[in-house]
């Protein structure tokens, strides 16, 4: 929009045309107060709070241009009445007063109205302190009170909304910014108004009440005490808090966050603003979800195993006993009789020096980030390799923009992309829902594609068809090869047979091919459902970014949603049987976690060290491995089933307790600071690595690395992307340093990762500290985004986005996809392991979230249902090739047919115990009682 | 003089008039059918433009150019015929359709084609249980008779009315409302803009007319242009079915052509009778609720929306209050403040928060007979702090009767202070 220029008090500026009073003013530096209004959403112009005098240049009716005065000034007609500054639009010429004596009368009058309602119950309330009711009744409002009545409005206080949220209507000012919220942003409308006049109040409309993973919002945008979270009820006055800068690692969004801390003890988690990851949000589980850092079970000394039980140690004894006993495997049996696993939920200095201690001092390279659960999946690289573009931003995005979401529950998997893919179409850009089934995200899309269950390699295949038969492969401008063989792949079927496969009509096909085709950028997110049916169809959907020319650019590429906070991280930084760090590929593969258990029960991994995985509590196969093999590390924040099978329990500090950098799913590495002292006397994984590697170096186990540099190749990495001839990596080829196990801090750990691993090149504490230009996100230099309570400003880094590993040159992509995998089974069902956001993660222990854990469920469509004569609630039993398991049986109105559904990672219901690989097919049958 | 012949009222004095046989009989529907098969929907339009026909609702608008507004090639686009009739002292539409609904059903008819539009409805008060069983069998009439429905007469045309009963809210006859209503919300306005003639019901651009503006539609086609302008002003073409009550003799509903001074309408002895027991006049509210006081010294401002609005009111719904001096003006205000308050929809503060506190003290004055010495101050800035700060005109209108006795009464109050 071009800039108009107004006049506000008297100081002219320019700002975008279309903007509106508040924003516009804002932008000149002059703060006009509100209520309703908030900078995310449409304004509604309800308070009457943001009155202000608007002129505009008197025109004359015959020339249409400004009349002048004798001074030479343009004639400003005042509009009869004050307007409401956040819905009117500023143009060209306006005058703006937000200081007359008629507009302070009209504020001052605005808020000693309100003020007749409210009960002033400020110290009590949990907003106090932070509340824009009683600041701008400080700085704008009257002094005392005329209303003379005992009569302020009464209801019944505090009213739960669910478990994590109680509504205060007595405080309510009516803004409607929560139940707009939920509208508008967050697509749960469980939130509405009942009544008129003074009684006219906020009710919940959901049953359980307020159900919605993004409730916590309101209670920041909400302008009194009204919402406020349970979590954080009575706990302390805000001022009192202090803000400790973090990072969620509960899923790989990475939102910033503050841990408000008072004294050593975490009082609430509170959004901190990034336009880039979570602008101003925090999904619940990130908000409610962090108390285990506080849980009264945490690990807080080194276990020793004594026979059936565990004794208290001190580190020294602790550590030096694991060095030992990794020595002796080591010297017995070389190095590839150690494994080692460690979540995807570490910080990037835990893995980097996780997978060094392995290679450098163990000479092992049985090191992965899963579980090795039947259904864990190849490594995903190529949201690494095509990636976003470096300079990616969702939120500037809209019209002229792509995203295709293929097999993927955002909402479930890393909920806050619900919120930034709506903003997305809200701005204009056109949204893509592909999935076998209805996920929330689907009701926001320009168009969804339901492909048939099993169908969506069909599609893949479909689109990339398509784009090839409009000569997109002629303009691709990587480097590239194996176009021929997908070609190939793709030709064997005509567009009418694959449209069949998918079950997808060809026109749709058509119009997404031609959007993705068309688009300035094109974004192609996909998650577990698409994971699951292998490498071939997510190399295929890379080959569809590619023909359509969405790579290597900035807000372009793939976003992979991986378990984990930090899954990017490990496969970036090497904790992976068959890569270094960079993707940098090892000669000889170690054991991904999936052959390890075998491997350990045969005899042939004889030491483990486990850190963050609790394999034993959903594998039998991890238990007997554990129990065979001859020493177990595990470094926990809680004594898990695997940890109770350990022979040494080493305690970890969490996220909160430490500092650490995380790589998110857009590839951004973003710092996390420690809030609090660690918990008893655990420590940080990197630490505890560290330690053990330097005892191992000091009784020389491997003296000198015994690196694998000669003959390293690069990463075959997705086999899709094989790395050209003669492009070895200088990393590689870099004669190897002694290695240092003497860092102090983590950012020292970073620096290395920095110099040594190419694409982290330049990701130093330092740098991350950079917050970007003030404003740049909408932001006000004077204060957080219109009141949001106090947490938001972002003074501590907005991360550092790294270039896609295709951009760096170093790699070439290979269009060929493996072929699609051969499932024989002829069991009729497909078994779809859910992803659920408030599945079984243990770290949701001690909070709130934990009374809305999913409940164990076989889910099946109507159909299936019918056929098989099952009604809701009857027990059913799962039968796969290798198992069985039963429990209660849910019907769903909207699943396909031919689908099964079970939420994964339940404790109560192992699924490994069934699965037979990615895909596994089922029969189900009625357990008559 | 009444009329000679009522253009809303049409054979006002027919016993039977409100039968569908004897509307067809005296020539109703014929216009509609005429119409549909000789004229186009624009030069329907032009006419009512032509006529100069206001909107009875309230702000006189003319309904010509409100329906010039539709945007050109928008569809599909809905009629809504507003019959909340909510407000204290407004009773027209209610009788015009008990005594003859059938004109009504076809003014929506002719109207919803003049603006291409298949689908009309009519928004009744929850209240007029009555008038909406007629308003269904005339509309169930129409369809028999094939005047409603597909194809209409032949002509290719297609129109469906539907009448939706509201809940019993003021509120929901102000445009916006009555749309979130419509559509199954709370009622409550809507920011403006867009105007409903661009996106309304449903977000489709949507015409909203008062009973009475639509039942002049099928006079002004059936006799013209010229014959309608016969009656009433210049700027006020046409009559008003003028609803007077209060201390009056003879309270009710009067056709009159625009323009008839204040006096006839009350004392005439065909209208209104005088006031009870030949007491003086002393407040006249001259357009419902909401519009400013006048009192006896505007006894000759002639009625229509110029007269009235030169004498410092509004013509509003032609819905005159008239009272005499048994009453206490601090006493009127606080009840029709009271109704405001009542009615409030909630939504802004200063209304949502103003009414419950100028009834606060407007009660204690008024009902409880003392007041405090910051009272009247008080009153004074409670309604300046609404005026001119409110959302929509239902706050607007709340500061009239404070406001009005006030600046007219000023030592009722102090009286009652000084008690
Ligand atoms: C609070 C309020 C109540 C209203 N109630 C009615 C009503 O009951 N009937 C009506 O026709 N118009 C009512 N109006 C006016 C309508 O908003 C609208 O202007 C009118 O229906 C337009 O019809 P007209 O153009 O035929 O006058 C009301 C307006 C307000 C602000
Ligand atoms: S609860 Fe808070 S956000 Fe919601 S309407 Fe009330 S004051 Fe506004
Ligand atoms: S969306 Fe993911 S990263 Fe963000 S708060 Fe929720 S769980 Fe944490
Ligand atoms: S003025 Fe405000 S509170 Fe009153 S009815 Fe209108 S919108 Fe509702
Ligand atoms: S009316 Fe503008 S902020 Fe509420």
């Amino acid at each position: 929009m071009p800039d108009v220029t107004i006049t506000v008090d008297g100081r002219s500026f320019s700002v975008p045309a279309g903007t509106n009073v508040v924003d516009a003013a804002r932008m000149g530096g002059i703060a006009i107060p509100v209520f309703c209004y908030h900078p995310r959403m449409p304004a509604v112009g309800m308070c009457r709070m943001c009155l202000v005098q608007v002129g505009m240049p008197k025109l004359d009716p015959a020339t249409r241009q400004p009349l002048m005065d004798a001074q030479g000034q343009p004639v400003i007609a005042l509009m009869p009445k004050l307007q409401t500054g956040c819905t009117t639009p500023v143009s060209e010429g306006m005058v703006i007063n937000t200081k007359t004596e008629e507009v302070q009368f009209a504020q001052k009058g605005v808020l000693e109205f309100l003020l007749t309602s409210h009960p002033l119950d400020c110290p009590v309330c949990d907003k106090g302190g932070e509340c824009p009711l009683q600041n701008l009744t400080m700085e704008w409002g009257p002094g005392q009170s005329r209303f003379d009545y005992n009569d302020k409005v009464h209801f019944e206080k505090p009213v739960p909304l669910g478990d994590l949220i109680l509504l205060d209507r007595e405080r309510c000012i009516l803004c409607s910014r929560c139940v707009r919220f939920q509208d508008e942003l967050a697509d749960d409308s469980v939130l509405g108004f009942d009544h008129r006049g003074r009684n006219w109040m906020i009710v919940s409309k959901s049953d359980p009440p307020f159900a919605s993973k993004f409730s916590g919002n309101t209670t920041d945008i909400c302008p009194v005490g009204a919402l406020t979270t349970a979590d954080f009820r009575f706990k302390a006055r805000v001022w009192e808090l202090s803000s400790k800068p973090g990072i969620c690692t509960l899923c790989p969004v990475g939102c910033n966050l503050n841990f408000d801390m008072r004294h050593d003890r975490l009082m609430r988690v509170m959004p901190r603003e990034n336009g880039a990851v979570n602008d101003i949000w925090l999904c619940d589980k990130g908000r409610f979800g962090h108390r285990f850092i506080e849980h009264e079970s945490r690990l807080h000394a080194p276990l020793i195993r004594h026979g059936d039980h565990f004794v208290e140690a001190s580190w020294e004894e602790a550590l030096t006993l694991v060095a030992e006993k990794l020595a002796a495997v080591q010297s017995a049996r070389g190095g590839s009789a150690i494994a080692g696993l460690a979540a995807p939920r570490l910080s990037n200095e835990d893995l980097y020096l996780f997978q060094r201690l392995f290679r450098e001092q163990l000479g092992s390279n049985n090191l992965d980030h899963h579980l090795g659960s039947p259904d864990d999946g190849d490594h995903d690289d190529l949201g690494g390799l095509l990636a976003v573009g470096k300079g990616t931003n969702l939120m500037e995005l809209g019209a002229g923009t792509t995203v295709l979401v293929f097999g993927a529950d955002p909402e479930e998997e890393a909920p806050l992309y619900l919120l930034r893919l709506r903003a997305l179409v809200q701005r204009g850009a056109q949204l893509f829902v592909a999935n076998q089934r209805a996920t929330k995200l689907e009701r926001s899309a320009t168009q969804a594609l339901r492909y048939s269950v099993g169908g969506e390699l069909a599609l893949a295949r479909a689109l990339v068809r398509e784009l090839l038969e409009r000569g997109a492969a002629e303009r691709i401008k990587l480097k590239h090869s194996g176009l021929d063989a997908l070609r190939k792949q793709v030709l064997a079927q005509t567009p009418e047979q694959l449209a069949a496969a998918a079950g997808i009509a060809h026109e749709q096909i058509v119009a997404l091919a031609t959007a993705l085709l068309e688009a300035e950028h094109g974004l192609i997110m996909y998650g577990a459902e698409a994971r699951s049916a292998g490498l071939a169809l997510i190399e295929t959907l890379g080959a569809l970014a590619v023909l359509s020319g969405n790579v290597g650019k900035p807000n372009s590429g793939m976003i992979a949603l991986l378990p984990g906070g930090n899954s990017r991280g490990a496969l970036d930084l090497g904790v992976r049987p068959d890569a270094r760090p960079g993707y940098v590929l090892m000669p000889q593969r170690g054991l991904p976690a999936q052959q390890l258990w075998s491997a350990a029960r045969d005899g042939h991994v004889r030491a483990l060290w486990i850190a963050g995985l609790d394999p034993a509590a959903c594998l039998p196969d991890a238990r007997e491995a554990l129990t065979a093999a001859e020493f177990v590390v595990v470094q926990e924040l809680f004594m898990s089933e695997t940890a109770r099978m350990a022979d040494v329990v080493l305690p970890a500090a969490s996220v909160a307790e430490r500092d650490g950098t995380y790589t998110n799913a857009e590839r951004r590495v973003q710092r996390s600071r420690a809030a609090r002292a660690p918990h008893g006397q655990s420590r940080p994984d990197w630490q505890i690595f560290q330690d053990v590697a330097q005892m191992l170096a000091d009784m020389m186990v491997l003296p000198h690395p015994r690196v694998e540099a000669e003959g390293a190749k690069p990463a075959k990495a997705a086999k899709g992307a094989k790395t050209a001839k003669g492009q070895n990596e200088q990393v590689v080829t870099r004669p190897p340093e002694p290695p240092r196990w003497d860092y102090l801090t983590p950012d020292e750990v970073a620096a290395e990762i920095a110099e040594r691993v190419p694409s982290y090149g330049g990701v130093t504490y330092e740098a991350l500290a950079a917050t970007g230009n003030p404003g740049v996100w909408g932001r006000q230099a004077n204060e957080a985004v219109f009141y949001d309570g106090t947490s938001y400003e972002n003074t501590e880094g907005i991360g550092i986005a790294l270039p896609s590993l295709i951009s760096t040159g170093r790699f070439t992509l290979s269009l060929s996809p493996r072929p699609a995998p051969v499932v024989k089974d002829e069991r009729p069902l497909l078994l779809l392991a859910q992803p659920l956001a408030y599945g079984g993660d243990p770290l949701l222990r001690g909070s709130l979230l934990e009374r809305q854990l999913a409940q164990p469920a076989i889910v099946i469509s109507q159909s299936d249902a019918e056929k098989l004569n099952i009604q809701n609630g009857d027990r059913v039993r799962i039968v796969s090739a290798v198992g069985e398991l039963s429990a209660a049986a849910r019907v769903h109105a909207d699943l396909p047919p031919g689908l099964v559904m079970v939420p994964a990672g339940l404790p109560g219901l192992c699924l490994s115990r069934i699965q037979t690989g990615p895909r596994t097919r089922v029969s189900l049958v009625k357990v008559v009682v | 003089m009444p009329l000679s012949e009522y253009i809303i009222m049409r054979e006002l004095n027919h016993p039977d008039i409100n039968q569908f046989a004897v509307y067809r009989r005296v020539g109703g529907w014929e216009t509609y059918a005429a119409a549909l098969r000789e004229q186009t929907p624009a030069a329907l339009v032009q006419q009512v433009k032509d006529s100069g026909l206001r909107g009875r609702g309230g702000a006189g608008f003319p309904t010509g150019v409100k329906w010039g507004f539709l945007p050109k090639g928008v569809y599909p686009r809905y009629l809504l015929c507003n019959c909340d009739e909510s407000e204290p002292g407004t009773f027209n539409n209610h009788q015009i359709i008990d005594r003859n609904p059938h004109q009504v059903i076809e003014g929506v008819a002719l109207s919803a084609y003049a603006i291409e539009c298949h689908t009309a409805y009519i928004y009744m008060r929850g209240e007029f249980a009555s008038a909406a069983l007629l308003l269904e069998q005339a509309i169930a009439e129409a369809y028999a008779a094939g005047f409603l429905g597909k194809n209409i007469l032949g002509t290719g045309y297609d129109l469906d009315i539907y009448i939706h009963r509201g809940a019993g809210a003021y509120i929901c006859g102000e445009e916006t409302a009555l749309m979130e209503s419509l559509e199954g919300k709370l009622g409550q306005p809507r920011l403006k803009p867009p105007f409903p003639a661009v996106e309304g019901l449903y977000g489709k651009p949507t015409i909203i007319n008062n009973v009475e503006t639509l039942a002049n539609v099928p006079r002004i086609i059936e006799k013209g242009v010229a014959w309608y302008r016969s009656h009433g002003t210049e700027k006020s073409p046409g009559t008003k079915c003028f609803s007077i009550s209060g201390h009056v003799n003879r309270p009710g509903n009067y056709e009159l052509p625009f323009g008839v001074p204040l006096r006839e309408l009350i004392e005439s002895p065909e209208y209104a009778g005088g006031m009870r027991g030949g007491r003086p006049v002393k407040i006249i509210i001259p357009g419902g609720a909401s519009a400013p006081w006048l009192t006896a010294k505007h006894l000759d401002t002639p009625l229509d929306y110029e007269g009235v609005a030169a004498a410092g009111s509004m013509l509003g719904s032609g819905a005159v209050i008239v009272l005499d001096d048994s009453v206490k003006a601090p006493h009127v205000a606080y009840k029709m403040d009271e109704f405001f308050k009542h009615e409030s929809c909630g939504k802004c503060t200063p209304c949502r928060e103003g009414t419950h506190w100028l009834v606060k003290v407007l009660h204690r004055m008024a009902e409880e007979g003392h007041g405090e010495a910051n009272d009247i101050p008080t009153l004074h800035s409670i309604y300046r702090q609404m005026e001119g700060n409110c959302f929509c005109l239902l706050g607007e209108s709340a500061v009239m009767p404070i406001k009005s006795a006030l600046e007219l009464f000023p030592e009722e109050f102090e009286a009652i202070v000084k008690g």
